[in-house]
């Protein structure tokens, strides 16, 4: 018998008063696994992460972590569980250091020296984070925001980290770095749900790939056989 | 002539802390709920009566309980310490009764108004059921130990006065310390700056709430029992006018801003002392004058942000 999945998704449904975000969702993401979650504007995509996380409510379906149905239970249990999310459009706290930042991400933990020992991490990950480390966070660049965003993430010591769009209003120099810094982290065996509208960038690094719709999946697969996919290449990966 | 001016001066900083610490009371709650607690001068009434009974004073004849009194008073400095506490814990009950029902109905922020206001409405009325309506003074002996004037650079001034502002800037300083450097305090913070990323990282913001709260009702209780010593307990109603007055200097600081609300207390107490005796009547009115002009040059008030953000 194998090990159930990290995270798995029943149905799942969202809605937005009348409007249905998300319809049905079946989704798995395995340990140590990268999924990527595509598609247009208004797919349904954040919407998936913000309901893994209790942020909005789960209308129908279940939510399992490692088997155990864990649907509708608080964003605070969530973390504690080990899923770290690191939310659309950044969200650093503008008005504490990088430092406090940090700190604040390992807030439901209580061992003072491993802590320590992944911020340090973090900082070994991203340099720019520790030459920055004393500096209100609103002052940092998008870019560095973004790294930012994401080493809070880890300071909860996550076993599966959503990411929201990480790549959004980056310059492409930066979409590689931080795309090769989850790649860095994948290789460590971090598992993640990598939600991106870039998602050529996103598979080049993924395992797999989900493509929604309107809420529901319209195309799974394989990251290189999505890449390959001429019908995907037309209607989602853009020129890119 | 001297003297006279740094009394002054004394006189305003010491009101304008009181003020200062009913600012930060509203600043509190404002920023994590975005509403304004309007029991909280409720909260400083009773922590005025609180600090009374605490030091063994009895209640009156027209009280509930005529002649009632703790068997055995406290000194000044630990009755104002328990009921700044206790004020702190009644503002969770009201955070408990007027707050988290709408909280959970995610109500409009308006029916906070009404619902904080009633609150702070049966708690003057408990407290004149309690009391009665006429108004208390502390006992001489309330401040004894401390020397009824200092010598400051050749000038004899109240003590009382330098006592209210050094409690005050004490609890200032401690609660931006802790606001700045503490685990806690930073908590707060981030959930008052985004309570959703507060929530992604594991904070529990219902927690952080009523922190908020217990803070704000200790800050208003620690004002009331510092106005109770150095004038008197006029009645059930006093805090009200403070409360007024606090939410002028959160205005007139710029909403939400914790500098804000400590510039806004000096500044209105300060203008409030320069009043001459004879023209008091006018004190009220220079107050609002003031606020008026500030918000008509800077409409997010002195330190307040552009936007409308929260701490």
């Amino acid at each position: 018998m194998t090990a159930p999945p990290l995270l798995e998704l029943q149905g799942l449904v969202v809605r937005y008063g009348a409007v249905t975000a998300v319809r049905g969702l079946d989704l798995q993401v395995r340990s140590g696994e990268l999924v990527a979650l595509l598609g247009a504007n208004g797919a349904g995509k954040s919407t998936t992460l913000r309901a893994i996380s209790s942020l909005v409510p789960v209308v129908g379906g279940r939510v399992l972590w490692q088997g155990v149905e864990r649907t509708g239970c608080r964003t605070e249990t969530t973390v504690r569980l080990g899923i770290g999310h690191c939310p659309e459009g950044r969200r650093v706290l503008a008005r504490q250091s990088v430092a406090t930042n940090l700190e604040l991400g390992a807030w439901l933990r209580r061992d003072r020296a491993g802590i320590a020992a992944d911020l340090e991490r973090c900082y070994g990950l991203f340099p720019r984070l520790a030459e920055r480390r004393r500096q209100l966070a609103g002052n940092l660049s998008g870019g560095e925001q973004q790294m930012l965003a994401i080493a809070r993430a880890l300071m909860g010591r996550p076993s599966l980290l959503l990411l929201d769009e990480p790549s959004l209003g980056l310059a492409p120099k930066l979409v590689a770095e931080v795309m090769a810094a989850l790649a860095a982290l994948h290789q460590e065996g971090l598992s993640m749900l990598l939600v991106e509208q870039n998602a050529t960038a996103a598979l080049e690094i993924a395992d797999r790939g989900v493509v929604l719709e309107s809420g529901s999946i319209s195309l799974e697969g394989t990251a290189d056989a999505l890449l390959a996919d001429a019908g995907l290449r037309a209607s989602y990966l853009g020129s890119g | 002539m001297i003297e006279a001016l740094l009394q002054t001066l004394l006189n305003g900083a010491a009101s304008g802390g009181v003020y200062a610490l009913v600012a930060l009371g509203y600043t509190l709650v404002f920023s994590v709920l975005g509403v304004i607690n309007f029991a909280l001068g409720a909260l400083f009434s009773l922590g005025g009566y609180l600090t009374y009974l605490l030091m063994g004073g009895r209640i009156s004849a027209n009280g509930g309980l005529p002649g009632w009194g703790l068997p055995q008073g406290l000194s000044f400095t630990p009755a104002l310490l328990l009921a700044a506490l206790l004020t702190g814990l009644v503002s969770l009950v009201v955070e408990r009764l007027a707050f988290a029902p709408l909280r959970r109905r995610r109500a409009e922020p308006l029916l906070y108004l009404i619902t904080s206001l009633g609150a702070g409405l049966v708690l003057v009325n408990l407290l004149q059921m309690l009391m009665g309506a006429e108004g208390y003074a502390f006992p001489a002996t309330a401040l004894a130990g401390l020397p009824d004037a200092l010598q400051v650079a050749g000038a004899r001034i109240r003590s009382v006065q330098v006592l209210l502002l050094a409690v005050c800037a004490a609890a200032v300083i401690v609660l931006t310390l802790w606001l700045e450097r503490s685990r806690s305090g930073r908590a707060l913070k981030a959930v008052a700056e985004d309570a959703t990323t507060a929530r992604l990282l594991g904070i529990d913001s219902g927690a952080m709430l009523r922190l908020a709260f217990l803070l704000s009702g200790a800050l208003a209780g620690l004002g009331g029992g510092l106005i109770g010593v150095s004038i008197s307990l006029p009645g059930p109603y006093m805090g009200i006018s403070y409360g007024l007055k606090g939410l002028a200097v959160l205005v007139l600081g710029g909403l939400g801003s914790v500098p804000g609300a400590i510039a806004g207390g000096l500044l209105m107490g300060l203008a409030e002392a320069l009043v001459p005796g004879d023209a008091s009547g006018w004190r009220d009115a220079l107050a609002f004058a003031i606020l008026f002009l500030v918000l008509l040059l800077r409409p997010s008030g002195l330190l307040g942000r552009r936007q409308v953000e929260k701490v």
